[in-house]
Protein backbone atom coordinates (compact mmCIF):
# COMPACT_ATOMS: atom_id res chain seq x y z
CA UNK A 1 0.00 0.00 0.00
CA UNK A 2 1.49 3.28 -1.01
CA UNK A 3 2.02 5.96 1.79
CA UNK A 4 2.15 9.61 1.56
CA UNK A 5 1.45 12.85 3.70
CA UNK A 6 -0.35 15.64 3.43
CA UNK A 7 0.45 18.93 4.87
CA UNK A 8 -3.18 20.12 6.59
CA UNK A 9 -2.24 23.41 5.54
CA UNK A 10 -3.01 22.04 2.18
CA UNK A 11 -6.36 20.10 2.79
CA UNK A 12 -8.41 22.51 1.48
CA UNK A 13 -6.64 22.96 -1.76
CA UNK A 14 -7.21 18.68 -2.23
CA UNK A 15 -10.83 18.94 -1.57
CA UNK A 16 -10.75 21.16 -4.10
CA UNK A 17 -10.14 18.97 -7.18
CA UNK A 18 -11.67 16.15 -5.68
CA UNK A 19 -15.15 17.51 -7.84
CA UNK A 20 -13.13 15.77 -10.56
CA UNK A 21 -14.41 12.11 -9.08
CA UNK A 22 -17.32 13.16 -8.09
CA UNK A 23 -20.10 15.20 -5.78
CA UNK A 24 -18.38 15.36 -2.83
CA UNK A 25 -19.96 14.75 0.63
CA UNK A 26 -18.43 15.75 3.35
CA UNK A 27 -19.01 15.89 7.12
CA UNK A 28 -20.60 19.10 8.02
CA UNK A 29 -22.18 20.73 11.29
CA UNK A 30 -25.93 20.50 11.57
CA UNK A 31 -27.21 22.00 15.02
CA UNK A 32 -26.10 20.06 17.45
CA UNK A 33 -24.82 17.23 15.61
CA UNK A 34 -23.03 16.55 12.15
CA UNK A 35 -23.96 15.38 8.60
CA UNK A 36 -22.93 14.10 5.60
CA UNK A 37 -23.59 16.56 3.12
CA UNK A 38 -22.19 18.92 0.32
CA UNK A 39 -20.48 21.28 1.74
CA UNK A 40 -20.63 25.07 0.53
CA UNK A 41 -17.30 26.26 1.61
CA UNK A 42 -14.27 24.59 3.00
CA UNK A 43 -14.76 25.88 6.50
CA UNK A 44 -18.18 24.22 6.49
CA UNK A 45 -16.04 20.92 6.36
CA UNK A 46 -15.81 19.16 10.10
CA UNK A 47 -12.58 17.22 10.17
CA UNK A 48 -12.48 16.41 14.21
CA UNK A 49 -16.22 15.50 14.54
CA UNK A 50 -17.67 12.63 16.26
CA UNK A 51 -19.97 10.81 14.32
CA UNK A 52 -22.69 12.19 12.47
CA UNK A 53 -26.10 11.57 13.16
CA UNK A 54 -26.91 9.24 10.21
CA UNK A 55 -24.29 7.17 8.48
CA UNK A 56 -23.03 7.02 5.09
CA UNK A 57 -25.47 4.43 4.61
CA UNK A 58 -27.71 6.99 3.45
CA UNK A 59 -26.01 7.62 0.29
CA UNK A 60 -25.73 4.06 -0.55
CA UNK A 61 -29.26 2.56 0.32
CA UNK A 62 -31.19 6.18 0.81
CA UNK A 63 -34.17 6.35 3.18
CA UNK A 64 -36.41 6.41 0.23
CA UNK A 65 -35.70 6.01 -3.44
CA UNK A 66 -37.62 4.96 -6.76
CA UNK A 67 -36.18 2.20 -7.96
CA UNK A 68 -38.04 1.81 -11.49
CA UNK A 69 -41.15 3.55 -12.89
CA UNK A 70 -43.47 1.72 -14.65
CA UNK A 71 -46.54 2.73 -17.62
CA UNK A 72 -48.56 0.39 -20.01
CA UNK A 73 -47.51 2.60 -22.49
CA UNK A 74 -43.72 4.03 -22.13
CA UNK A 75 -42.72 0.36 -20.03
CA UNK A 76 -40.25 -0.15 -17.51
CA UNK A 77 -37.63 2.26 -16.88
CA UNK A 78 -35.36 1.58 -14.13
CA UNK A 79 -33.61 4.88 -12.14
CA UNK A 80 -29.77 3.39 -12.63
CA UNK A 81 -28.43 6.09 -14.31
CA UNK A 82 -29.29 8.64 -11.35
CA UNK A 83 -27.90 5.98 -8.75
CA UNK A 84 -24.34 5.96 -11.05
CA UNK A 85 -24.15 9.21 -10.13
CA UNK A 86 -20.26 9.71 -9.08
CA UNK A 87 -19.50 10.70 -5.61
CA UNK A 88 -17.12 11.42 -3.00
CA UNK A 89 -17.80 10.66 0.56
CA UNK A 90 -14.89 12.40 2.15
CA UNK A 91 -13.95 12.29 5.66
CA UNK A 92 -15.48 8.97 6.51
CA UNK A 93 -14.36 7.21 10.01
CA UNK A 94 -13.31 3.40 10.24
CA UNK A 95 -16.50 1.82 11.73
CA UNK A 96 -18.64 3.51 8.87
CA UNK A 97 -16.07 2.54 6.50
CA UNK A 98 -16.37 -1.27 8.15
CA UNK A 99 -20.55 -0.60 8.04
CA UNK A 100 -19.96 -0.09 4.00
CA UNK A 101 -17.95 -3.01 3.86
CA UNK A 102 -20.86 -5.57 5.77
CA UNK A 103 -23.33 -4.13 3.35
CA UNK A 104 -21.81 -4.89 0.60
CA UNK A 105 -21.80 -8.42 1.52
CA UNK A 106 -25.69 -8.62 1.67
CA UNK A 107 -26.34 -6.19 -1.21
CA UNK A 108 -23.23 -6.93 -3.65
CA UNK A 109 -21.92 -10.33 -2.67
CA UNK A 110 -24.83 -12.02 -1.85
CA UNK A 111 -26.93 -14.60 -3.88
CA UNK A 112 -29.36 -11.81 -4.97
CA UNK A 113 -27.07 -8.35 -6.16
CA UNK A 114 -29.14 -5.13 -5.47
CA UNK A 115 -27.99 -3.15 -9.16
CA UNK A 116 -28.80 0.05 -7.39
CA UNK A 117 -26.43 -0.17 -4.37
CA UNK A 118 -23.71 -1.83 -6.73
CA UNK A 119 -24.10 1.61 -8.82
CA UNK A 120 -23.93 3.68 -6.07
CA UNK A 121 -20.96 1.89 -4.33
CA UNK A 122 -18.81 1.40 -7.63
CA UNK A 123 -19.21 5.02 -8.34
CA UNK A 124 -18.90 6.29 -5.11
CA UNK A 125 -15.05 7.14 -3.55
CA UNK A 126 -14.44 6.89 0.16
CA UNK A 127 -11.71 9.30 1.62
CA UNK A 128 -11.61 8.01 5.24
CA UNK A 129 -10.51 9.96 8.68
CA UNK A 130 -9.02 8.53 11.92
CA UNK A 131 -10.99 10.40 14.77
CA UNK A 132 -10.61 10.64 18.74
CA UNK A 133 -13.31 8.51 20.33
CA UNK A 134 -15.67 9.67 22.88
CA UNK A 135 -17.70 8.14 25.61
CA UNK A 136 -19.83 6.27 22.82
CA UNK A 137 -17.64 4.32 20.56
CA UNK A 138 -17.06 0.85 21.15
CA UNK A 139 -15.52 0.01 17.80
CA UNK A 140 -12.33 -1.06 19.10
CA UNK A 141 -14.75 -3.60 20.63
CA UNK A 142 -16.24 -4.42 17.78
CA UNK A 143 -12.54 -4.66 15.36
CA UNK A 144 -13.59 -1.93 13.42
CA UNK A 145 -11.40 0.69 14.75
CA UNK A 146 -8.98 0.24 11.98
CA UNK A 147 -10.07 -0.65 8.35
CA UNK A 148 -7.35 -1.94 5.91
CA UNK A 149 -9.86 -2.33 2.66
CA UNK A 150 -12.86 -0.32 1.55
CA UNK A 151 -11.63 2.77 1.31
CA UNK A 152 -10.47 4.53 -1.87
CA UNK A 153 -7.69 7.27 0.44
CA UNK A 154 -7.69 7.40 4.30
CA UNK A 155 -6.01 9.89 5.92
CA UNK A 156 -4.59 10.08 9.67
CA UNK A 157 -3.51 13.20 12.02
CA UNK A 158 0.27 13.10 12.72
CA UNK A 159 0.35 16.48 13.98
CA UNK A 160 0.49 18.98 11.18
CA UNK A 161 0.34 16.73 8.80
CA UNK A 162 -1.82 13.52 7.60
CA UNK A 163 -0.09 10.29 6.73
CA UNK A 164 -2.55 9.16 3.56
CA UNK A 165 -2.91 5.66 2.53
CA UNK A 166 -3.84 5.09 -0.82
CA UNK A 167 -6.29 1.20 -1.40
CA UNK A 168 -7.30 1.80 -4.98
CA UNK A 169 -6.46 3.05 -8.25
CA UNK A 170 -8.92 5.71 -7.94
CA UNK A 171 -7.17 7.07 -4.73
CA UNK A 172 -4.05 6.70 -6.71
CA UNK A 173 -5.69 8.75 -9.93
CA UNK A 174 -6.60 10.82 -6.71
CA UNK A 175 -2.92 11.37 -5.44
CA UNK A 176 -1.55 11.83 -9.23
CA UNK A 177 -3.90 14.96 -9.76
CA UNK A 178 -2.99 16.41 -6.75
CA UNK A 179 0.21 15.26 -6.25
CA UNK A 180 1.98 19.13 -5.95
CA UNK A 181 0.30 18.62 -2.34
CA UNK A 182 1.59 15.24 -1.55
CA UNK A 183 4.90 14.58 0.29
CA UNK A 184 6.87 11.17 0.87
CA UNK A 185 6.51 10.69 4.65
CA UNK A 186 9.69 10.22 6.95
CA UNK A 187 10.43 7.76 9.60
CA UNK A 188 9.42 10.73 12.60
CA UNK A 189 5.86 10.81 10.44
CA UNK A 190 5.45 6.88 10.99
CA UNK A 191 6.60 7.18 14.75
CA UNK A 192 4.41 9.40 15.30
CA UNK A 193 1.51 8.12 13.75
CA UNK A 194 2.39 4.51 15.95
CA UNK A 195 2.25 6.93 18.73
CA UNK A 196 -1.22 8.55 17.78
CA UNK A 197 -2.74 4.72 17.41
CA UNK A 198 -1.75 3.63 20.75
CA UNK A 199 -3.19 6.87 22.19
CA UNK A 200 -6.26 6.22 20.03
CA UNK A 201 -6.57 2.94 20.86
CA UNK A 202 -6.22 3.42 24.71
CA UNK A 203 -8.75 6.05 24.57
CA UNK A 204 -11.51 4.20 24.16
CA UNK A 205 -13.73 4.80 27.09
CA UNK A 206 -16.34 1.45 26.35
CA UNK A 207 -14.88 -2.25 26.49
CA UNK A 208 -17.20 -4.78 25.41
CA UNK A 209 -15.74 -8.40 25.75
CA UNK A 210 -17.94 -10.23 22.32
CA UNK A 211 -15.77 -13.26 22.17
CA UNK A 212 -18.40 -16.21 23.61
CA UNK A 213 -21.61 -13.52 23.01
CA UNK A 214 -23.11 -15.98 20.46
CA UNK A 215 -23.26 -18.78 22.90
CA UNK A 216 -24.49 -16.72 25.92
CA UNK A 217 -27.22 -15.55 23.05
CA UNK A 218 -27.99 -19.01 22.82
CA UNK A 219 -28.28 -19.91 26.62
CA UNK A 220 -30.18 -16.37 27.03
CA UNK A 221 -32.80 -17.19 24.78
CA UNK A 222 -35.70 -17.38 27.18
CA UNK A 223 -34.34 -14.94 29.62
CA UNK A 224 -36.78 -12.49 31.09
CA UNK A 225 -34.01 -9.39 30.08
CA UNK A 226 -35.65 -9.61 26.66
CA UNK A 227 -38.94 -8.80 28.29
CA UNK A 228 -37.96 -6.18 30.67
CA UNK A 229 -35.98 -4.75 27.14
CA UNK A 230 -40.01 -5.17 25.38
CA UNK A 231 -40.97 -3.06 28.26
CA UNK A 232 -38.83 -0.03 27.99
CA UNK A 233 -38.66 -0.04 24.17
CA UNK A 234 -40.59 2.81 22.26
CA UNK A 235 -40.52 0.95 19.33
CA UNK A 236 -39.55 4.02 17.56
CA UNK A 237 -36.99 2.14 15.15
CA UNK A 238 -34.39 4.70 15.95
CA UNK A 239 -31.51 2.83 16.73
CA UNK A 240 -32.17 0.65 13.25
CA UNK A 241 -32.65 4.22 11.26
CA UNK A 242 -28.37 5.20 12.94
CA UNK A 243 -27.42 2.03 12.30
CA UNK A 244 -24.68 1.71 9.39
CA UNK A 245 -25.41 -2.02 9.17
CA UNK A 246 -29.44 -1.94 9.37
CA UNK A 247 -30.73 -2.58 5.75
CA UNK A 248 -34.38 -4.06 6.07
CA UNK A 249 -36.35 -1.57 3.84
CA UNK A 250 -39.66 -1.91 2.13
CA UNK A 251 -41.13 -1.80 -1.06
CA UNK A 252 -44.85 -0.17 -2.24
CA UNK A 253 -45.82 0.57 -5.59
CA UNK A 254 -47.24 4.12 -5.79
CA UNK A 255 -49.64 3.80 -8.91
CA UNK A 256 -51.57 7.34 -9.91
CA UNK A 257 -55.29 7.39 -9.62
CA UNK A 258 -57.16 6.57 -12.52
CA UNK A 259 -54.25 4.75 -14.09
CA UNK A 260 -51.50 2.21 -14.63
CA UNK A 261 -48.77 4.56 -14.24
CA UNK A 262 -46.23 4.40 -11.37
CA UNK A 263 -43.39 4.17 -9.49
CA UNK A 264 -41.62 1.39 -7.32
CA UNK A 265 -40.25 2.82 -4.31
CA UNK A 266 -38.01 1.27 -1.66
CA UNK A 267 -37.49 2.66 1.88
CA UNK A 268 -36.44 2.29 5.29
CA UNK A 269 -38.05 -0.35 7.30
CA UNK A 270 -36.82 -1.30 11.35
CA UNK A 271 -37.21 -5.11 12.58
CA UNK A 272 -38.42 -2.81 15.78
CA UNK A 273 -41.66 -0.98 14.26
CA UNK A 274 -44.69 -2.81 15.03
CA UNK A 275 -45.43 -3.97 11.20
CA UNK A 276 -42.36 -5.22 10.23
CA UNK A 277 -43.52 -8.69 10.59
CA UNK A 278 -47.19 -7.94 10.40
CA UNK A 279 -48.52 -10.12 7.44
CA UNK A 280 -51.90 -10.60 4.90
CA UNK A 281 -54.64 -11.69 7.25
CA UNK A 282 -52.93 -9.65 10.08
CA UNK A 283 -50.97 -12.20 11.86
CA UNK A 284 -47.80 -10.62 13.37
CA UNK A 285 -45.08 -12.84 13.59
CA UNK A 286 -43.50 -10.42 15.99
CA UNK A 287 -46.08 -8.74 17.78
CA UNK A 288 -44.43 -8.37 21.37
CA UNK A 289 -42.01 -5.44 21.51
CA UNK A 290 -39.60 -7.98 23.61
CA UNK A 291 -39.41 -10.17 20.37
CA UNK A 292 -38.38 -7.40 18.22
CA UNK A 293 -36.13 -6.02 20.52
CA UNK A 294 -34.44 -9.87 20.53
CA UNK A 295 -34.54 -9.91 16.98
CA UNK A 296 -32.76 -7.15 16.38
CA UNK A 297 -29.75 -8.71 18.75
CA UNK A 298 -30.18 -11.68 17.88
CA UNK A 299 -29.51 -11.02 14.25
CA UNK A 300 -26.53 -8.43 14.54
CA UNK A 301 -24.69 -10.21 17.13
CA UNK A 302 -25.50 -13.90 16.44
CA UNK A 303 -26.85 -14.60 13.08
CA UNK A 304 -24.33 -12.43 11.53
CA UNK A 305 -21.67 -14.37 13.33
CA UNK A 306 -22.91 -17.39 11.83
CA UNK A 307 -23.54 -16.18 8.76
CA UNK A 308 -20.38 -14.10 7.78
CA UNK A 309 -17.99 -14.86 10.78
CA UNK A 310 -18.25 -11.25 12.76
CA UNK A 311 -21.07 -9.19 14.17
CA UNK A 312 -22.98 -6.72 12.46
CA UNK A 313 -22.45 -4.01 14.94
CA UNK A 314 -19.32 -1.72 14.26
CA UNK A 315 -19.22 0.25 17.55
CA UNK A 316 -20.44 3.61 16.00
CA UNK A 317 -22.44 4.96 18.90
CA UNK A 318 -24.93 5.94 17.37
CA UNK A 319 -27.64 3.68 18.89
CA UNK A 320 -26.30 4.86 22.15
CA UNK A 321 -27.08 7.83 21.65
CA UNK A 322 -30.26 8.24 20.27
CA UNK A 323 -32.51 5.45 21.91
CA UNK A 324 -35.04 6.83 24.22
CA UNK A 325 -35.28 4.52 26.31
CA UNK A 326 -31.66 3.65 26.63
CA UNK A 327 -31.33 0.50 25.27
CA UNK A 328 -28.34 -0.17 23.69
CA UNK A 329 -25.53 -3.12 22.48
CA UNK A 330 -24.06 -2.03 25.96
CA UNK A 331 -26.70 -2.26 28.01
CA UNK A 332 -27.75 -5.54 26.52
CA UNK A 333 -24.91 -7.26 26.66
CA UNK A 334 -24.15 -6.21 29.95
CA UNK A 335 -28.13 -7.77 31.18
CA UNK A 336 -27.99 -10.72 29.41
CA UNK A 337 -24.17 -11.30 31.07
CA UNK A 338 -26.12 -11.03 33.96
CA UNK A 339 -25.12 -7.45 35.40
CA UNK A 340 -27.90 -6.24 36.71
CA UNK A 341 -27.63 -2.48 36.23
CA UNK A 342 -27.90 -2.96 32.55
CA UNK A 343 -31.81 -2.59 32.66
CA UNK A 344 -31.22 0.45 34.10
CA UNK A 345 -29.94 2.14 31.29
CA UNK A 346 -26.66 3.05 33.05
CA UNK A 347 -23.32 3.34 30.39
CA UNK A 348 -21.07 1.79 31.79
CA UNK A 349 -17.35 2.13 31.21
CA UNK A 350 -16.37 -0.93 30.87
CA UNK A 351 -18.27 -4.53 30.16
CA UNK B 1 -31.82 45.60 -31.64
CA UNK B 2 -29.98 42.28 -30.22
CA UNK B 3 -30.39 42.39 -25.72
CA UNK B 4 -27.06 43.68 -24.65
CA UNK B 5 -25.30 40.25 -23.13
CA UNK B 6 -25.43 39.95 -19.21
CA UNK B 7 -22.30 39.58 -17.34
CA UNK B 8 -22.04 38.54 -13.32
CA UNK B 9 -18.60 39.07 -11.59
CA UNK B 10 -18.25 37.58 -8.44
CA UNK B 11 -15.49 38.82 -6.60
CA UNK B 12 -14.86 40.56 -3.43
CA UNK B 13 -11.71 43.13 -4.85
CA UNK B 14 -13.65 46.03 -5.38
CA UNK B 15 -11.53 47.89 -7.17
CA UNK B 16 -10.79 45.07 -9.58
CA UNK B 17 -14.32 44.56 -10.07
CA UNK B 18 -14.72 48.46 -10.60
CA UNK B 19 -12.47 48.13 -13.91
CA UNK B 20 -13.63 44.64 -15.04
CA UNK B 21 -17.23 46.24 -14.93
CA UNK B 22 -15.95 49.00 -16.94
CA UNK B 23 -14.34 47.09 -19.57
CA UNK B 24 -17.04 44.69 -19.97
CA UNK B 25 -19.40 47.36 -20.33
CA UNK B 26 -17.79 49.92 -22.60
CA UNK B 27 -17.88 46.68 -24.92
CA UNK B 28 -21.66 46.81 -24.38
CA UNK B 29 -22.39 44.23 -21.89
CA UNK B 30 -24.74 44.51 -19.16
CA UNK B 31 -22.91 43.87 -16.08
CA UNK B 32 -23.74 43.47 -12.52
CA UNK B 33 -21.35 41.95 -9.43
CA UNK B 34 -21.31 40.33 -6.30
CA UNK B 35 -18.71 40.60 -3.38
CA UNK B 36 -19.41 37.21 -1.45
CA UNK B 37 -19.86 34.04 -2.61
CA UNK B 38 -23.45 33.78 -1.24
CA UNK B 39 -24.73 36.75 -2.91
CA UNK B 40 -23.32 35.94 -5.66
CA UNK B 41 -25.44 32.91 -5.84
CA UNK B 42 -28.27 34.14 -5.57
CA UNK B 43 -27.89 37.02 -8.18
CA UNK B 44 -26.90 33.88 -10.57
CA UNK B 45 -30.18 32.24 -9.96
CA UNK B 46 -32.25 35.40 -10.09
CA UNK B 47 -30.82 36.82 -13.42
CA UNK B 48 -29.35 33.73 -14.73
CA UNK B 49 -26.42 35.10 -16.72
CA UNK B 50 -24.87 34.69 -20.27
CA UNK B 51 -21.22 34.46 -18.55
CA UNK B 52 -20.01 34.65 -14.88
CA UNK B 53 -16.47 36.02 -14.11
CA UNK B 54 -15.51 34.22 -10.84
CA UNK B 55 -12.85 34.80 -8.21
CA UNK B 56 -11.40 31.94 -6.86
CA UNK B 57 -9.92 33.22 -2.97
CA UNK B 58 -12.51 35.28 -1.56
CA UNK B 59 -12.92 35.13 2.41
CA UNK B 60 -11.11 31.67 1.78
CA UNK B 61 -9.07 30.63 -0.69
CA UNK B 62 -11.00 27.91 -2.35
CA UNK B 63 -14.25 29.69 -1.85
CA UNK B 64 -14.39 30.18 -5.83
CA UNK B 65 -14.20 25.95 -6.02
CA UNK B 66 -17.01 25.81 -4.41
CA UNK B 67 -19.11 28.39 -5.30
CA UNK B 68 -18.66 26.54 -9.06
CA UNK B 69 -19.18 23.33 -8.18
CA UNK B 70 -22.49 24.90 -6.34
CA UNK B 71 -23.37 26.95 -9.63
CA UNK B 72 -22.98 23.74 -11.68
CA UNK B 73 -25.47 21.97 -9.18
CA UNK B 74 -28.15 24.36 -9.89
CA UNK B 75 -29.90 23.31 -13.40
CA UNK B 76 -30.48 26.67 -15.14
CA UNK B 77 -26.76 27.26 -14.75
CA UNK B 78 -25.18 23.93 -15.04
CA UNK B 79 -24.06 25.10 -18.43
CA UNK B 80 -23.83 28.83 -17.80
CA UNK B 81 -20.34 30.13 -19.13
CA UNK B 82 -17.96 30.54 -16.52
CA UNK B 83 -14.34 32.07 -16.72
CA UNK B 84 -12.25 31.95 -13.47
CA UNK B 85 -10.26 34.25 -12.85
CA UNK B 86 -7.57 33.91 -9.92
CA UNK B 87 -3.61 34.76 -8.68
CA UNK B 88 -3.92 31.80 -6.75
CA UNK B 89 -1.40 30.28 -8.84
CA UNK B 90 0.86 33.30 -7.93
CA UNK B 91 0.04 33.32 -4.52
CA UNK B 92 -0.41 30.38 -3.46
CA UNK B 93 2.38 28.58 -5.08
CA UNK B 94 1.95 25.24 -3.39
CA UNK B 95 -1.01 24.87 -5.47
CA UNK B 96 0.11 23.53 -9.08
CA UNK B 97 -2.83 21.69 -9.97
CA UNK B 98 -3.10 22.00 -13.65
CA UNK B 99 -6.22 24.06 -14.17
CA UNK B 100 -6.66 22.31 -17.51
CA UNK B 101 -6.22 18.91 -15.70
CA UNK B 102 -10.74 18.79 -15.94
CA UNK B 103 -11.22 19.15 -12.37
CA UNK B 104 -12.17 22.47 -12.83
CA UNK B 105 -16.31 22.79 -14.26
CA UNK B 106 -15.29 26.27 -15.73
CA UNK B 107 -15.04 26.91 -19.19
CA UNK B 108 -11.69 28.85 -18.79
CA UNK B 109 -9.27 30.04 -16.37
CA UNK B 110 -7.24 32.82 -16.78
CA UNK B 111 -5.07 34.27 -14.13
CA UNK B 112 -5.22 37.32 -12.78
CA UNK B 113 -4.32 40.31 -13.49
CA UNK B 114 -6.06 39.34 -16.85
CA UNK B 115 -5.30 40.73 -20.39
CA UNK B 116 -8.74 43.01 -21.00
CA UNK B 117 -7.87 42.38 -24.94
CA UNK B 118 -7.77 38.15 -24.23
CA UNK B 119 -11.08 38.74 -21.54
CA UNK B 120 -13.08 40.79 -24.15
CA UNK B 121 -12.05 37.89 -26.96
CA UNK B 122 -13.26 35.05 -24.27
CA UNK B 123 -16.27 36.82 -23.50
CA UNK B 124 -17.41 37.53 -26.89
CA UNK B 125 -16.47 33.79 -27.74
CA UNK B 126 -18.84 32.11 -24.41
CA UNK B 127 -21.49 34.74 -24.94
CA UNK B 128 -22.16 33.74 -28.12
CA UNK B 129 -22.42 30.54 -30.54
CA UNK B 130 -23.27 27.36 -29.48
CA UNK B 131 -22.17 25.46 -26.80
CA UNK B 132 -19.63 23.25 -28.29
CA UNK B 133 -17.86 26.39 -28.94
CA UNK B 134 -17.73 27.72 -25.87
CA UNK B 135 -16.15 24.71 -24.51
CA UNK B 136 -18.31 22.82 -22.29
CA UNK B 137 -17.46 22.38 -19.08
CA UNK B 138 -15.80 19.90 -17.71
CA UNK B 139 -18.71 19.14 -15.16
CA UNK B 140 -17.92 15.32 -15.02
CA UNK B 141 -15.12 12.79 -13.06
CA UNK B 142 -11.86 13.27 -14.65
CA UNK B 143 -10.15 10.13 -16.21
CA UNK B 144 -6.25 10.68 -15.20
Amino acid sequence: MKILKLAKENLDFFVAVLPAFGEVYAPIRRGKGFVFERPSRWSDVQMNYTRTMLPPKKLMLPPRETTFSFDPEKGFQDRLAEASKPMVLFGVHSYDIYGLNILDRVFAQAKYPDPYYIARRKNTAIIGVDFVPDDKHLASSMNADFVDSGFDLFLSDIGDSYLVLVGTSRGDDMVVMSNCLMQAPTEADFNEYKNRSKVRRDSYKVHLALEDLPEILEMEYHSEVWDEMGKRCLSCGSCSMVCPTCYCFDVNDEVEFGSRKGERIRSWDSCLLRTHALVAGGENFRGARSSRVKFRYYHKQRGFVAEYGRPSCVGCGRSVDVCPAEINIISVIQSIRGDRDGITGSTPASV
Amino acid sequence: MNEPKSVLIIDDDILYVKAIQTLLESSGYKVRSASNSRDGIELAKALQPDLILLDVMMSERTEGFFVLQELRRIPALSRTPVIVLSSIYSEEPIFRVDPEAGWLPANLFLAKPVDPARLLTEAERLTSGSLEEKGAPAAGRKQV
